[in-house]
């Protein structure tokens, strides 16, 4: 109780009015001298290279939402889909020595003049004119929100910063088109009646189209290619962690197709495969006759 | 000007150059001061007692800044107790505020474009820009607590009756000018913390039964807060709350003066206020004393502000605002977490058996059309604020001792335990015993929600970049990652939370059952780790699902710092 009265009874004397006054006023012009020194000799730099780090994190989220699809989650390339972006010929080749992107061979034949930076941002926002790139079926759709796509210009500025700093780890083309990622047209055999009435399948009742690709007939992007299904199909049978009962590479589809999740990839270029998002259900929603023809059809892509 | 120059210089001639100049400076020095010479102010400064006559009373006539302060004060109230300078810290952080506040103006544009641009600039491109913002907003939250307590410092010693009921219902008027400035401030950085914690905020407005759409559209500026929105929160925040806050703290400033401090309550007879009729024994005058404690208070107050701000204290920036994608277990701003609580009130009537309530509630609804949420908080939340203006004019008692208003008290403790009790529903973790308000979703969701929340630093992202190990690791049993402990410790922290959340149920009643769980860490460029919490579960239905979570972690983000 005494204690307590000495608290809100408390007026402090005159020594120590001037002493506590007199340290404060110094402590707080010691602490903003501090931090202006602080400021400008390191510590924004480095709050600038925390934020440069957290765009690219950003933008590492909006590429694997929006672009890896097409793109691949290593900026590989999907065949039938999208070019490679990370490698040389798009980027300049890494000079570690420098630490700089060198001139861009992909850049200089389009004669784009600007930053590579800018070029991505650009083509983000607004598409590109379809035929810059006579390999490619589908155009660049526009994604800035200004265009009608889904992304503001600060996602799109995060995207183009996570692109770029593929630079010092780029990967190599999957293929040998100028642009990369593009294989030659798949199979040049001529479709027998059966086949063709699987693409119909494919195209029409199913709705595979909606998220498959196949070059130069779909163009779904959210489950993976069917280019080569067939070579594709007899390596999964070879792989270690293959767990179905598929013998070959039709049964394989068949199986994919009936009962996708007995075997999930683990990877995709989104990110790590996720089962159930292939529907479970075509199995029996499909004719038969209808099934075995889209089966007969994907299994002569090789 | 040949006057001038004459005098000056007969002025010299007589008294010499030294003497001249000492003397025209101290001249402007006194007309600064409205009459005190230099001596004088030293005097002040040093504690020496006034002179005969007292000229130290002349500022508190001639200057603005004095004569809103009285000459002298009743010595009872010159200790901490009874005002604790509550209402001078209150005015000082105003001050704080309005100055970082100009400071932080100069480099920011109301615009979604720009607005978060420019914070990013206001933190890497501005010097003292981090400190300026760190204190606006630390300023911010002391503030509302100081004023707070300030507001229930005077209830308690009920310096709210008579005469200055008008002072207490300014005070009201300030507390809610003190929300709504840091309440709009919040908005201004355009992350996302800001855009949802505003978009909380204003729907409560939109549910307001006849005009709650008009309100909300008009403080919105459209029907979701973009560009409009921004701006008139902008505006809200640097023009039209501090000039309703300048006027009033006028208005509250005059009335102290006009009535003096009111003494404590056990000195003063009933319904007798005496805090002007000082005697000259009881006096304590303006300068020195009170004037120089003030300066003290002020001087630790912005030394102990400054540097908390400049060491440990970091005003958060999270990322951009996206009205597309709300963040899991948003909340409002800490002092409206009342308010969500409120909201959280199942029933009209919830001390009533559940069936009875429930059967009420379609009643109410049926005949008068409003529901639990419109009642608590539409109804009753602004209610709250115009109860506390009206407190002086329904307190029936004349009598400011503690022993006569036992009722007033206990009312007083209710009201804030109630305040506090429904703050703490507000958040997603509820009450902590009775847990009420509790929010949460499925398990999976929710562990991935604790160790890589949404928004802001979780436990994940502390973990120092480098190990972050490369590969699949099960959670159950936890593996060991080579020459990374704190990412080991995670993994066995994450094997922990998912035991405990299968060993109990949450107040929701759900469990996790048949948790597994892997963590894969991938280096996706050069810098940048992919990290992939995938947990699979049985769900009520006895089906196997799985839920998964990713985080992109930079290498140079710093996370760790936070």
């Amino acid at each position: 109780m005494n204690f307590i009265k000495r608290i809100i009874t408390f007026q402090p004397s005159w020594t120590l009015r001037i002493i506590t006054g007199m340290v404060s006023v110094v402590a707080f012009i010691s602490m903003c001298l501090i931090t202006g020194v602080l400021d400008i000799s390191g510590a924004m730099a480095e709050r600038d290279h925390e934020f440069t780090g957290r765009n690219i994190e950003a933008g590492a989220k909006y590429y694997f939402d929006q672009c890896a699809r097409c793109h691949g989650g290593k900026g590989e390339g999907v065949d039938g889909l999208g070019p490679a972006l990370s490698y040389d010929g798009f980027l300049g080749k890494w000079d570690p020595a420098k630490n700089t992107l060198g001139q861009s061979a992909r850049l200089k034949a389009i004669g784009w003049t600007s930053s590579l930076k800018g070029y991505i941002e650009a083509v983000t926002a607004a598409g590109m004119p379809i035929k810059s790139s006579p390999i490619w079926e589908n155009p660049h759709p526009p994604f800035a929100l200004a265009y009608g796509g889904p992304l503001r210009d600060d996602q799109i500025k995060n995207i183009a910063t996570f692109v770029v700093n593929w630079g010092p780890g780029q990967v190599a083309p999957v293929a040998t088109q100028p642009e990369g990622g593009a294989g030659p047209q798949p199979t040049a055999a001529p479709l027998t009646a059966q086949q063709e009435k699987g693409k119909q399948v494919f195209l029409g009742a199913a709705g595979c189209q909606a998220c498959h690709a196949i070059r130069g007939v779909a163009a779904g992007a959210v489950g993976p290619t069917m280019n080569k299904l067939a070579t594709t199909a007899e390596a999964r049978i070879k792989d270690a962690a293959y767990k179905g009962t598929a013998k070959n590479a039709l049964e394989y589809i068949r199986e994919s197709i009936v009962n996708p999740n007995v075997f999930v990839v683990a990877e995709c270029p989104t990110g790590a495969c996720i089962a159930n998002v292939m529907p479970a259900t075509f199995g029996t929603s499909l004719q038969p006759d209808d099934l075995n023809a889209l089966i007969d059809y994907l299994g002569s892509l090789k | 000007m040949a006057i001038i120059g004459k005098r000056l210089v007969d002025q010299v001639r007589s008294t010499g150059l030294k003497a001249t100049v000492a003397q025209r400076l101290d001249d402007g020095f006194t007309r600064l001061t409205s009459g005190l010479s230099w001596n004088d102010v030293r005097g002040v400064l040093r504690g020496d007692p006034p002179g005969k006559p007292n000229n130290r009373v002349k500022p508190h006539t001639e200057a603005f800044w004095f004569h809103i302060r009285p000459t002298f004060y009743h010595e009872a109230v010159t200790t901490l107790y009874p005002t604790f300078r509550l209402g001078y810290m209150s005015a000082l952080f105003f001050a704080i505020e309005i100055i970082t506040g100009i400071f932080l103006m100069i480099f920011y544009t109301p615009s979604p474009e720009r607005a978060y641009q420019n914070m990013l600039d206001i933190l890497t491109n501005v010097p003292f820009g981090q400190l300026m913002r760190d204190m606006h907003r630390l300023g911010a939250e002391v503030m509302v607590v100081v004023v707070t307590i300030h507001m229930w410092r005077t209830f308690l010693t009920a310096s709210y009756k008579k005469p200055r009921q008008f002072t207490w219902f300014t005070g009201v008027i300030l507390l809610i000018v003190t929300m709504f400035l840091s309440f709009s401030g919040y908005l201004l950085p355009w992350d996302q913390l800001a855009l949802w914690a505003v978009t909380i905020g204003t729907s409560m407005a939109d549910a307001a039964p006849l005009v709650g759409p008009q309100v909300n559209l008009l403080l919105r500026g459209a029907p979701d807060i973009g560009a409009g929105g921004l701006l008139r929160f902008y505006l809200f925040h640097v023009v039209l709350f501090p000039l309703i806050g300048v006027i009033f703290v006028a208005v509250h400033y005059y009335k102290v003066v006009r009535y003096g401090i009111s003494l404590p309550p056990e000195m003063e007879g009933v319904g007798e206020d005496s805090a002007r009729k000082v005697g000259p024994d009881k006096r304590v005058n303006f300068m020195p004393d009170i004037l120089t404690n003030e300066l003290v208070y002020a001087a630790i107050a912005i030394a102990l502000l400054t540097i908390a701000s400049g060491t440990f204290y970091n005003a958060a920036l999270e990322t951009h605002s996206n009205p597309l994608v709300t963040p899991n277990h948003t909340v409002a701003p800490w002092y409206f977490y009342w308010l969500q609580g409120l909201i959280k009130i199942p029933h009209i009537l919830p001390v009533l058996p559940e069936a009875l309530s429930t059967q009420f509630d379609s009643i109410m609804f049926n005949v008068l059309g409003i529901t639990p949420k419109i009642l608590w908080g539409i109804i009753i939340g602004p209610v709250i604020p115009l109860l506390l203006m009206v407190v002086p004019y329904i307190d029936p008692n004349p009598s400011r001792r503690y022993s006569d208003r036992k009722v007033m008290i206990t009312l007083g403790v209710i009201f804030e335990v109630a305040i506090l009790y429904l703050s703490l529903a507000g958040i997603p973790t509820g009450v902590p015993v009775t847990r009420f308000g509790f929010v949460g979703g499925d398990p999976a969701s929710e562990i991935a929600q604790e160790f890589m929340p949404d928004e802001g630093v979780g436990k994940v992202k502390r973990v120092p970049w480098d190990q972050l190990a490369v590969g699949t690791w099960q959670i159950v049993p936890p593996d060991e990652a080579p020459n990374a402990p704190e990412f080991n410790h995670l993994l066995r922290e994450l094997q922990q939370d998912m035991d405990h959340r299968t060993r109990e149920a949450d107040p929701n009643g759900k469990k996790l059952s048949g948790g597994t769980a892997n963590v894969r860490v991938k280096l996706i460029q050069p810098d940048v780790k992919e990290f992939t919490l995938t947990i699979s579960f049985t769900d009520d239905k006895g089906q196997p699902q799985q839920y998964s979570k990713t985080n992109y972690l930079h290498r140079n983000s710093g996370y760790e710092k936070e």
